[in-house]
């Protein structure tokens, strides 16, 4: 069966590189059937790439130990969709899950172009030259059909592994990841065949918002799983490897915008390209992050040799980047200009200056560790200098949110704007009042972004106010214009996320470390918790202690129940957090606890606990603001009719890119 | 039309966002420096300390004392930490770790709460259980 | 493991076998050319583009001014040079549809009241 498995993986490898030679000699010479057969071997490569798949799933779900992989990774006793998760659990089955989605994205992105020709001709190289790169490391250097006497069991999958976030995070990640070469590949090829009209950007813009919003959605997930799974009180920490996903994410964020200028004006085309550049090459590197163990990091730590592969790999796509990006400069340049500083294009400009920064300030924070060990000392930035920057950038993209709705095309007068901003700032200076009276002004960047936040809601709310107006209902606005208005759906989720942030960092309170007996009590935030008793639990492959602690305040009573589980020696101790979602601040009261132990390392007698408190306020807005971003995407890459009839139009003489 | 003004605001704010970061990377300064073992003996104020936990475990307490030594190095520097606080669950011996403090009187004192943990290694090529002695 | 490599045979025939499936249906085609727009054909798409672009901003300008973004004044100003644009645009492209066409097309020019 393995042999099956690396046949198949070899029949891949041997069609991308098919792909990549015939490809790019048919598009140079203008072959027709020639490149029609690399298009072909492009699609075949993904049953291939599913066979090997299928393959290392039937031999996880058959705890198959002659397959090294699994013995590595699982064990007998482990759930089936946890053993199945083990796929993309370890390095060799990453990377396949990896190249399953790039051939499975490719194939049907070329299938549906199919008659576009001139479109492919130089996008199916590109890809072929992406999947030749990781079909070798999977044929050659990382292969997951490695096999070995079988041993009596497997190595068991660590605990942390072991939820339902390991099933849906590494993948909506990888979607999300894998994604970005979809237009990264038609840009390229757009720039290698020479053209300078908007067919790629067109044949890819519903690609491009899948990827991003499963890039986002997957960073959510891993949040959410860090917050409630880890338990260490919080959901994000500037991890090399957490930002190895934020980057490409901002600066996709980047280019869904400054496309628009693109489609619209016709301007930006330089900046257009560098742009999707940027983002793949930055999920490149992500992934040579998490991979690589040269960054420390909680995720990654060891010198794998794949490092090197995956490093040299991302200088060449750079350097690929850069080299035909140069050569096509000529062709890219537009006498367009940006007429007026105030404008939509202007501020989607700003947008892309700050959401740019924003990414390469972390890309310096990631990096410094490595520049400063090369130049003397090693040393680590760490949540100050993340902050500080994400301050700096963040609260005016948040304020631009609010702003660019509001602002019309090509030239806005400042009467016009005046009488469009009244509103909005008059609600965003009524809150901030209020919430300065509060005594909100504890921290000026919650402050700000609370402020900001209201400006934005406002804003939106106007626009669906008034274009409900104009359009004679809420249904005809959207299916109108789905864009637009999905468009302005995301950003309402940006902004809940944006508060939920705000609120559960700037406001939280955070009392930590204090030692309590049973019958004693502590206070916090206005609560007050008493710990009643502590008491056993027991699981299938645990045991462990719950500390159960009763809580008043705010005209509330509730229990929380934090507590350890015990795995034994091999595998450790578990922390389980509780958490109580209240629903008075939107906020959670969140507790974990461990024993105080003896020497020997039992639990005291006594039962005293090592107990920490977190009271997060809004907090569950980001969990909200997650779904609505989800649905705003949905709203904006809607099939709309009327759209694909107009496109059929225009490309008619060329045929129309599948608009997908 | 002559020079565009809109070309001169992207360029004061492109220098704009840089000289925000100078000035503060000059203030601020360069991060916290990361040493190991073998090096930290020497250091003076806050640092970060990066390496494998050896040895047994003293626990008494919330305070924890164990020997730390380089990660895959010969070396036989040992460094002392004492860490109060809880720590997180992977925390055992061979664990990698890397916590912040500042060495007083030959020994590591840790800020309770700056120990981490890497977690295990998903991406590594197979070791044997042998080398988490 | 004799089926799994008679399989992995099976497999990799097949998929040669659409690979070469191009050759295999037109072993001696008229014209092997790969369809390239030609560059009449491509300053038609870009006219196209440049036609949409206009009759968009049109669409927008006219939204915008309904919900109240843009100001009497302003839409005033600003819907003249449009008209005439997406009118220009209009002429372009019927002027090529007719027959071979030696001026460039209307570039991308701000707006001038």
């Amino acid at each position: 069966m393995a042999a099956l498995g690396r046949a198949a993986l070899l029949l891949a490898f041997g069609l991308f590189a098919y792909a990549l030679i015939a490809g790019s000699y048919a598009a140079w010479r203008k072959r027709r059937r020639l490149a029609l057969s690399a298009q072909n071997a492009l699609i075949a490569a993904f049953p291939a790439t599913l066979v090997a798949s299928a393959i290392l799933l039937v031999a996880l779900g058959r705890h198959d130990f002659t397959f090294a992989y699994v013995a590595e990774h699982t064990s007998r006793n482990l759930p089936l969709g946890y053993t199945l998760s083990a796929f993309w659990g370890g390095q060799e089955g990453s990377l396949l899950l990896w190249l399953v989605i790039l051939t499975g994205y490719a194939a049907l992105a070329v299938w549906l172009n199919r008659r576009q020709r001139e479109l492919i001709a130089w996008t199916v190289p590109v890809f072929g030259l992406i999947a030749v790169f990781f079909s070798f490391m999977l044929c050659f250097v990382s292969s997951p059909f490695h096999q070995q006497v079988a041993p009596a069991d497997g190595k068991g999958m660590v605990p942390s592994l072991q939820n339902p976030y390991m099933l849906a995070h590494p993948p909506m990640l990888y979607l999300g990841y894998v994604g970005l070469s979809v237009p990264f590949a038609f840009a390229m090829g757009a720039l290698l065949s020479g053209r300078t009209d908007e067919r790629w950007i067109v044949a890819t813009r519903r690609w491009t918002l899948a990827a991003w919003t499963f890039l986002g959605v997957g960073q959510l997930l891993g949040a959410h799983w860090a917050y409630t799974e880890i338990g260490w009180g919080g959901y994000y920490a500037w991890d090399p490897v957490e930002n190895a996903a934020l980057m490409p994410w901002l600066a996709a964020t980047a280019f869904l915008h400054s496309v628009m200028i693109q489609e619209k004006r016709g301007m930006l085309k330089v900046w257009n390209m560098v742009l999707v550049a940027l983002a793949f090459n930055l999920s490149v590197f992500g992934t040579f992050l998490t991979r690589s163990g040269v960054i420390n990091s909680v995720h990654s730590f060891s010198q794998s040799p794949i490092g090197a592969w995956i490093l040299g790999f991302l200088i060449f796509t750079v350097a690929f980047s850069v080299v035909l990006i140069r050569w096509r400069l000529p062709l890219l340049r537009t006498k367009t200009r940006l007429e007026s500083l105030v404008s939509r294009e202007a501020t989607f400009v700003y947008n892309n200056l700050l959401l740019v920064a924003l990414a390469l300030t972390i890309l310096w924070g990631v990096l410094w560790p490595v520049l400063s060990q090369a130049v003397g000392q090693t040393r680590s930035l760490s949540k100050p200098y993340y902050d500080f920057f994400l301050h700096t950038f963040g609260l005016p993209l948040i304020l631009l949110m609010g702003i660019g709705p509001l602002v019309a095309w090509r030239k806005a007068s400042v009467r016009s704007l005046g009488k469009t901003f009244l509103i909005p700032f008059g609600v965003a200076v009524v809150t901030g009042g209020v919430l300065l009276g509060l005594g909100f002004d504890s921290s000026w960047a919650g402050l700000l972004a609370y402020t900001f936040s209201a400006f934005v809601v406002a804003s939106i709310v106007l626009e669906f106010v008034r274009g409900r107006a104009a359009a004679g209902g809420i249904r005809r606005l959207v299916s109108r214009n789905r864009r637009r208005y999905g468009g302005y759906i995301v950003h309402a989720a940006v902004v809940l996320l944006a508060i939920g942030i705000a609120g559960s960092s700037a406001y939280q309170t955070i009392r930590e470390n204090t030692q309590l007996r049973p019958g004693q009590s502590m206070e916090i935030a206005g609560y007050t918790a008493t710990y009643r008793t502590i008491a056993d639990v027991k699981g299938a492959d645990y045991t462990g202690f719950r500390s159960v602690l009763t809580v008043t305040g705010h005209g509330e009573g509730f229990t929380v129940d934090p507590g350890t589980n015990y795995y034994g020696p091999v595998v450790g101790s578990s922390t389980e957090a509780s958490i109580y979602h209240d629903p008075r601040t939107l906020g959670d009261f969140f507790a974990t606890a461990s024993c105080v132990t003896t020497a020997s390392g039992a639990c005291r007698a006594d039962g005293a606990i090592d107990l920490t408190l977190l009271v997060k306020p809004l907090i569950n807005l980001i969990w909200v603001g997650g779904f609505v971003f989800v649905f705003g995407a949905l709203v904006a890459m809607w099939p709309d009719a009327v759209e694909q009839r107009r496109l059929a139009a225009r490309y008619a003489a060329g045929a129309a890119p599948a608009g997908i | 039309m002559g020079a565009s003004p809109a070309r001169l605001v992207i360029a004061l704010s492109v220098a704009a966002a840089l000289a925000i970061f100078v000035v503060y990377t000059a203030l601020a300064g360069a991060g916290v420096a990361q040493l190991t073992p073998s090096t930290v003996s020497a250091a003076k104020g806050s640092v970060i300390l990066v390496g494998q936990v050896v040895g047994p475990i003293h626990v008494s307490g919330d305070t924890r004392r164990f020997a730390v030594k380089d990660i895959r190095s010969a070396n036989t520097d040992r460094v002392y930490v004492d860490y109060r606080g809880s720590v997180p669950d992977l925390f055992k011996r061979g664990a990698e770790i890397s916590v912040g403090g500042r060495m007083r009187h030959g020994s590591f004192a840790a800020t309770p709460g700056s120990l981490v943990t890497k977690c295990p290694d998903h991406y590594a090529p197979a070791k044997s259980s042998s080398q988490n002695a | 493991m004799a089926w799994g490599l008679a399989l992995a045979a099976a497999f990799a025939v097949t998929a040669v076998f659409f690979v070469a499936r191009p050759f295999l249906r037109e072993p001696a085609p008229a014209s092997d050319r790969l369809d390239e727009l030609a560059p009449a054909v491509r300053q038609q798409v870009a006219l196209a583009e440049e036609r949409d672009r206009a009759l968009d901003a049109l669409k927008e300008l006219e939204f915008d001014h309904r919900t109240g973004k843009v100001s009497d004044d302003d839409y005033r100003a600003q819907v003249g040079p449009l008209r005439r644009r997406a009118a220009e645009a209009l002429r372009a492209l019927e002027a090529r549809e007719q027959g071979p066409h030696d001026s460039v097309p209307a570039s991308e020019e701000p707006a001038r009241s």
